[in-house]
């Protein structure tokens, strides 16, 4: 199995939030924790409450990660399905969900006005009778209103800041946030129906089928008429198809005339 | 149109945060939000991804497929009713796991016999990383925990009652579901009311007497599925004789239900070895078994049956029954007890004791012995301290955590255990591999319940077994008689349950016991044993040649 996905993840992860890794071999990864990174994934909300009650700092956690499931020196089996896993994703996602970036213009260049965009990932899920979900990444220039498709591979390779850089100003949208989002929801709403529809055919045929079976099975009185109705409300929930689309994270980026030129050049939908 | 629901909060979120910059991230941290959200998608309809989640346990073929074809085909209702020991319980973690991870099931219930409770919650916990609550007493949460264990007549109780049926449950999954074959029950009723999405239903035995079982269990998952109660009756009971029939209802059940055997699935591997040791009295037995017989003439016929059955087992057992005979008996007939006591008293250690004692002593390895009376089970402990022997006992009447200690410290510490016919359900003991039945039971699935304990899922060994019977005795009819005939132990038992159970005249124990009590000779009771059990050969072969 591979499990490298899962490392290189959890290297960027503590990385990017000041954990340094002070061992890693072939077989295993170690970190360690900071206080607040402590407090986010390890869940022992009493020892930190009581550290700061007493005014002390607290003796924040080295997390193990290994290769394997032996467990020669307690670390943690890293794979798709390991709990730590799973919440310092759940950390990651709340902690990255909104952001105002600038690209980093390294050198003056000629032009300094930066173009807005609005970058919106988000997840589409699809509910039938079987499931499944898609990330779809979109960025739609706030000043003509463009829209990009598979925006954060677009973005890929650019470097962005928090702060402006030298020499660069940013302009103002000229679309508000609200409307350039709903274009977005617009282009998602069509985007469904170009899809394939045999998932949501059979769906429909499931939940015609079984609502004929329970529809019959109250006429001869073998249910009462609460029992039916939440019968049915049973079924739609199993099997009326439908969309729902979770954002994953959004935020404003700016960036120079010359990159927003080379994304609509990119330009997919 | 296909409805379409959307994130009505997230431009709302961002407008907030872009006012306030320290709630906004960095590069870096952007990036990681969606590279763990693209992680943690489903990618496609079809599947199992739990599989990836779950490196750790072995799943076989057949469970894998099992849960494959709930979710897939059968759109995550249906009933799991593998023969006992393929593994149901996994079966249906892993569909739960399936479902979690989907992301469709978070409310979830698990209704089960409060002794099943606490090895559901540690196999979730362990083989599937979920978490799940079981209630105490008056602390019960039912709103706040997702995963939810319990017995079903907890839940009913009037203090949750209420609760539990205003909560849309994603999934429901009821273990023993055979219990609920009569649709006039309370329990049933309660079950039926329950909000749930998905629902599973696992039982090893879904028919137990008729095929209204079966309606009921299928009517909790698919209502009208089979029709109506009364047209099914007409069609199907009438005419249970005719097969067309019943080939029809099988063919509709099995889109509903999957029942893997252990002859398909390759569980053969670890096969089981039979060892009958017949023992022989001492001459002192012998003679006090023999005087017994005396007691038939001018007792009911079941004290003499109580205490045959009870001196094959153990002197003190046999004590405890005389000492309670007494204590009822009136003045003048005291006398033939405290004969019998006086008599006990001078036997010498019990035959089987001494055998059980070497069988164990030479192997060295872990054994789990049953016997049918608590005297013996204290006797038999004392008797193998006495070897240097270390052993616990277990009985059904254990409280969840007593039960769970003793299974812990016969993993870890002691050699053997020793249970009572109530420890049979409910436990798991993949780690031992050889068991003794101190006395047999004289109901053949009683037995085959005994092994499921051993012989199960899991377990990688051959599976040895010692069966006692003592010669002359009515222990060596019941061996000869029900065990050797009926070929119990080649081939694990899937109707013979079934069969059994639908015995004209009463269940398979109420008849070997009148057999026993009434029959006045030798030669008759040999001559009804027959009759019965070639009664039951007939209908195995006969429902052989049907399927």
């Amino acid at each position: 199995m591979n499990t490298k996905p899962h490392f290189d993840f959890l290297r960027q992860f503590f990385n990017s939030y000041e954990c340094p890794v002070i061992e890693e071999s072939s077989h295993h990864l170690k970190v360690q924790l900071t206080s607040q990174m402590d407090e986010e994934i390890m869940n022992r909300p009493f020892y930190w409450h009581y550290m700061k009650k007493m005014n002390r700092p607290g003796d924040p956690m080295r997390l193990t990660f290994t290769h394997t499931d032996h467990a020669q020196d307690g670390g943690i089996f890293l794979h798709a399905g390991t709990p730590k896993l799973h919440t310092i994703y759940q950390t990651a996602m709340e902690k990255g969900k909104t952001a105002r970036l600038y690209e980093v213009i390294q050198q003056p260049i000629q032009n300094g006005a930066l173009t807005p965009w609005l970058v919106i990932n988000l997840l589409l899920h699809y509910r039938g009778k079987q499931t499944k979900d898609e990330p779809l990444s979109f960025g739609l220039n706030l000043i003509h209103g463009t829209l990009i498709k598979g925006m954060m591979e677009c973005l890929d390779g650019h470097d962005f800041d928090r702060k402006v850089s030298d020499y660069c100003f940013p302009m103002t949208p000229v679309i508000n946030l609200k409307s350039a989002y709903s274009r977005i929801e617009k282009f998602v709403e069509n985007y469904t129906t170009t899809l394939d529809d045999s998932w949501i055919k059979d769906s429909l045929h499931q939940l015609e089928e079984e609502k004929s079976l329970l529809d019959s099975f109250y006429a001869s009185e073998d249910i009462g008429l609460d029992q039916f109705t939440q019968e049915r409300e049973q079924l739609d929930t199993r099997y009326r198809p439908r969309f729902s689309i979770e954002v994953i994270n959004g935020g404003i980026f700016y960036m120079s005339q010359q990159t927003s030129q080379h994304l609509l050049m990119k330009k997919q939908p | 149109m296909i409805e379409i629901q959307k994130d009505q909060s997230f431009i709302q979120t961002l407008t907030n945060h872009l006012d306030h910059p320290d709630k906004l991230t960095n590069w870096d941290g952007f990036k990681l939000a969606y590279q763990a959200a693209t992680f943690t998608t489903i990618p496609q309809f079809d599947g199992l991804l739990a599989l990836d989640h779950l490196p750790h346990v072995d799943f076989l073929e057949h469970q894998v497929d099992a849960a494959n074809k709930v979710v897939h085909q059968m759109n995550g209702r249906a009933i799991l009713a593998d023969e006992v020991g393929l593994g149901k319980t996994l079966e249906a973690g892993l569909i739960l796991k399936e479902y979690m991870i989907r992301g469709i099931a978070k409310k979830i219930l698990i209704l089960t016999p409060a002794s099943l409770v606490n090895q559901w919650v540690q196999e979730l916990n362990e083989k599937f990383y979920i978490q799940a609550a079981s209630p105490r007493k008056k602390q019960a949460a039912w709103k706040d925990w997702d995963v939810t264990v319990t017995s079903i007549d907890m839940a009913k109780r009037e203090l949750h009652r209420e609760e539990i049926l205003s909560i849309p449950y994603d999934l429901i999954i009821i273990d023993e579901a055979h219990k609920l074959k009569n649709h006039q029950t309370k329990n049933y009723q309660f079950v039926q009311s329950l909000k749930k999405t998905y629902c599973l239903l696992l039982t090893a035995t879904p028919i137990q007497n008729k095929l209204s079982d079966l309606f009921n269990l299928i009517s909790i998952l698919k209502p009208g599925y089979l029709g109506n109660l009364t047209d099914f009756k007409k069609k199907y009971q009438t005419h249970a004789k005719n097969n067309g029939n019943i080939e029809h209802i099988h063919s509709l059940v099995g889109k509903m239900m999957i029942r893997n055997r252990r002859k398909d699935t390759g569980l053969d591997a670890s096969k089981r070895e039979v060892v009958n040791e017949r023992l022989t009295f001492t001459e002192e037995e012998a003679a006090l078994y023999q005087e017994l017989e005396t007691l038939k003439r001018n007792h009911p016929s079941f004290t003499w049956l109580t205490l045959a059955k009870e001196l094959c087992s153990s002197r003190e057992a046999c004590y405890m029954s005389l000492k309670q005979m007494k204590s009822n008996a009136e003045s003048e007939s005291e006398n033939i007890y405290d004969y019998f006591i006086e008599k006990i008293g001078q036997l010498p250690h019990h035959v089987k004791a001494k055998r059980m004692a070497e069988i164990i002593e030479q192997s060295g390895e872990k054994f789990i012995v049953f016997t049918e009376y608590r005297a013996t089970q204290f006797y038999l402990q004392w008797y193998l301290q006495q070897h240097g022997i270390s052993s616990v006992p277990f009985s059904g009447k254990f409280n969840k955590s007593k039960r769970d200690w003793m299974k812990q410290l016969f993993k870890n510490k002691a050699q053997v255990m020793i249970a009572t016919e109530a420890g049979g359900e409910g436990i798991n003991l993949q780690f031992c591999h050889q068991m003794i039945n101190y006395d047999l039971p004289w109901n053949p699935m009683r037995l085959e319940q005994r092994i499921g304990r051993i012989h199960r899922f899991g377990q990688e060994k051959n599976v040895k077994i010692y069966n006692f019977a003592i010669e002359n005795t009515i222990e060596d009819h019941i061996m000869k008689m029900l065990y050797e005939k009926i070929e119990i132990f080649k081939n694990a038992v899937g109707d013979l349950d079934l069969i059994l159970e639908q015995i004209p005249g009463g269940s398979f124990d109420q008849q070997v016991q009148s057999i026993m009590s009434q029959s006045e000779s030798q030669g008759e009771i040999e001559i009804k044993m027959n009759n019965l059990v070639s009664y039951v050969e007939y209908s195995i072969n006969e429902r052989r040649e049907s399927s």
